[in-house]
């Protein structure tokens, strides 16, 4: 067996020689009991595969001269050794094939341009959080919500019969009941809760008709375009859940506020620029603006849009950058409605501002938003600024847990709902209702 | 090409009978060139090395990159650095090292950038921060007193007067007073800091001779590097390195160090204290010295 192995390494490590192989032939057939019809495979020659792989040599630069071009032997329509080889010019279908299709450089797209546009998406994670927020859509914060708007809710009129236990009830289904296993997850749990606390507003409507003139809407497309200063941005992406109204919000702050917002100064971020953070493309569609639907839907008017943290599970924001995308996509969904009533052209004054309430939360935080939007006009710090009422990080419940917390014998949090917070949910009843009441 | 290999390979596999038995009679040409040459092929699939490609991106991230440890093999497979192995897993934040790295658009003035934030870094003794300027993000080495929300400036002005030096700021050696601390230094201009980054350490600017300066190193060795190199000012972060206590072998083990072996030997010529006079100054500049005769 070795010596058949030694001779046939030699033998290969050379090229096949008529000698080798007519010996090896000769032997197998002298041998008498095995004969192999096949010549014995060289598995064992071959160069140490784990070795180091050397660099591709990048092959010499050929420039090409255009008077001295190499001589190829493209016209003798055969190889012969020592001519160039010819370069055929690339040849393209003239009919666009779906199976085989390129997609151009980015340079060369038709929609390609020179200035470059910032994106933000519903994955946009903004560094500064909120100030940046601000500070992109030219607008003044105040914190805390419109007194009008709470006020509202404590006439006992307003409220649901029963409310503190449906509540806490609509939280136990959400944290405990909905599932088979041990406890559900989270982007269940948020979505269910928020769907239950909806649906306990809508009780309402046999009191309030205004509530039936609303609906609600699902992973709708908003694109929404604006230039601050000397950039350009768009706001694009599905966002959240849309509660949207056939008659408009009323506006929040009068005109005299309106007109005292012109003082206000804007916090500057310097040095990280408002761009940061956003995705910068040089391929877009200038004065991209789309509410997500068509211009005859019977529901024109954003109430409410709900946006929950634990959608996308690949990632999620912290509450700085969470309530930055409520605000941002709260002023994307005032802008696109204001560019379809007013126009594309920067408005200084709104005649009528366009008011959005925003909600968002994770399944145990809530963050309330109402913002006003009373200007287009974003060329300058200066001027009428939009307004937003943001109320942060109000906790619904403190724990809902399944199994208590015990540490050194003692309970520490009890299992089941605890530290449940009223007024919480009556300010979400407040947003649900305002311009119902 | 391949196909001219793979039919080469299969051709001399199947050699018919018909060609063997006469083959017996004929031992001839027939042979020849019925069995092709073949050095046999691969079955199995793409044996490329992967070792290594963590490391090829090119596009700067501040998102951390999952890294492959070597376990002090080198690329023949064989230990080259005993010692080396195990420990946790970690993963690599791309540090910029050039602090002058303009944005784009930007270039020629002096930029701030503002620390978003200071952490371990599992890869290097000292700290890394994140710092944040106009619309981008990366990671420096931390120094001393850094903290989040702190302001950095980095320019590459030099101007007659020396410029006050505020701790973790950038600028060349030609624009800082003489005898501040300094770190990441830059022994060729526009390369990248090499000199001067672990945990505590620093260098002290000596003086400033036509055009070049001379900064001591942590070892007490001089070198001379052209006055427009980029160095930060203050000492590196965690400057409690040194006094750190590994407490127990396993902690060396969670770092990736292997045990050497116990076996004792001989301690031969470098091994005890030396007392031997500093090296030469090391120049990095290719300038005649006025000292030079």
């Amino acid at each position: 067996m070795f010596p058949e192995t030694a001779r046939c390494v030699t033998a290969a490590l050379s090229p096949f020689s008529k000698t080798a192989v007519l010996k090896e032939l000769r032997r197998l057939s002298a041998h008498g009991g095995v004969c192999r019809l096949q010549p014995r495979r060289h598995f064992a020659v071959s160069r140490r595969l784990t070795a180091k792989v050397p660099p591709p040599r990048k092959p010499r630069e050929r420039v090409p001269i255009p008077g001295l071009e190499m001589i190829n032997y493209g016209e003798r329509m055969h190889y012969v050794p020592g001519l160039a080889k010819p370069v055929n010019p690339d040849w393209e279908k003239d009919f666009k094939d779906p199976r085989y299709y390129k997609s151009p450089p980015l340079d060369k797209m038709p929609l390609s341009k020179e200035k470059p546009c910032y994106v933000f998406n519903q994955r946009s994670s903004l560094l500064e959080g909120v100030p940046q927020a601000l500070c992109l859509t030219k607008t003044k914060l105040i914190p805390g919500l419109p007194p009008q708007l709470l006020s509202a809710v404590e006439n006992p009129a307003n409220q649901i019969p029963d409310q503190d236990e449906r509540v806490q009830n609509a939280i136990k289904h959400a944290r405990f009941w909905d599932t088979t296993e041990e406890r559900p997850d989270k982007t269940k749990y948020s979505n269910t809760l928020l769907n239950n606390l909806m649906h306990l507003c809508a009780t309402l409507q046999s009191s309030h008709p205004a509530i039936g003139r609303r609906m609600l809407a699902e992973k709708y497309s908003l694109a929404a375009t604006w230039k601050r200063g000397e950039d350009l941005f768009q706001i694009r992406g599905q966002n959240g859940l849309l509660h949207s109204c056939m008659d408009p919000l009323p506006v929040v702050s009068g005109r005299e506020e309106v007109a005292e917002t012109a003082d206000h100064v804007m916090q500057s971020l310097y040095p990280v620029s408002p761009t940061i953070d956003l995705q910068k493309i040089y391929v877009y569609k200038e004065e991209m603006n789309n509410t997500g639907f068509r211009d005859d839907y019977p529901y024109p008017h954003v109430h409410t849009l709900y946006i929950l943290d634990g959608a996308d599970t690949n990632f999620s924001l912290r509450r700085e950058q969470f309530r930055a995308k409520i605000l941002m996509f709260a002023f994307g969904n005032a802008l696109a409605r204001a560019h379809k009533l007013y126009g594309t052209q920067p408005q200084r004054v709104l005649d009528c501002p366009i008011t959005v309430q925003a909600v968002g939360t994770n399944g145990r935080m809530f963050q309330f938003l109402v913002f006003q939007l009373n200007t287009t006009d974003f060329s300058g710090d200066d001027g009428i600024k939009n307004q937003a009422w943001l109320d942060e990080d109000a906790e619904l419940y403190d724990f809902a847990k399944v199994r208590p917390l015990i540490k050194k014998k003692q309970v520490k949090v009890p299992a089941g709902l605890a530290g449940y917070k009223p007024e919480i949910f009556n300010k979400f009843l407040a947003m649900y209702l305002h311009g119902a009441v | 090409m391949a196909l001219s290999c793979l039919t080469r390979a299969l051709r001399s596999l199947t050699v018919s009978q018909n060609t063997l038995l006469s083959s017996q009679c004929e031992l001839g040409a027939l042979v020849s060139t019925t069995v092709a040459q073949c050095r046999g092929f691969l079955t199995t699939a793409s044996l490329e090395q992967n070792k290594t490609l963590w490391k090829q991106r090119e596009k700067y991230t501040i998102k951390p990159i999952g890294m492959k440890k070597t376990g002090g093999r080198d690329h023949t497979g064989r230990i080259r650095t005993h010692g080396i192995g195990g420990g946790h897993k970690q993963r690599y934040r791309w540090i910029d090292f050039q602090r002058l790295h303009y944005e784009e658009g930007k270039e020629g003035k002096p930029f701030e950038e503002k620390v978003v934030e200071v952490r371990y870094d599992p890869c290097r003794s000292a700290d890394i921060a994140l710092v944040a300027g106009g619309s981008r993000k990366r990671w420096i080495i931390a120094t001393e007193n850094m903290q989040a929300g702190d302001t950095i400036k980095t320019s590459a002005v030099i101007g007659r007067m020396a410029v006050l030096a505020n701790e973790g700021d950038a600028h060349p050696l030609g624009a800082l007073p003489v005898g501040t601390l300094v770190n990441n230094l830059e022994i060729q201009p526009g390369k990248g800091s090499e000199y001067i980054r672990a945990a505590g350490t620093s260098g002290v600017l000596l003086r400033k001779v036509n055009g070049t300066a001379i900064v001591q190193l942590p070892s007490k060795q001089q070198v001379q590097v052209h006055e427009t190199c980029m160095v930060t000012v203050g000492r590196v972060s965690n400057i409690d390195h040194n006094k750190e206590v590994i407490g127990k072998a396993g902690r060396n083990r969670w770092f990736g160090v292997r045990p050497s072996s116990g076996l004792w030997q001989r301690k031969g010529g470098w091994a005890g204290r030396k007392i031997k006079p500093l090296p030469a100054m090391k120049n990095y500049v290719n300038l005649p010295s006025i000292t030079a005769q």
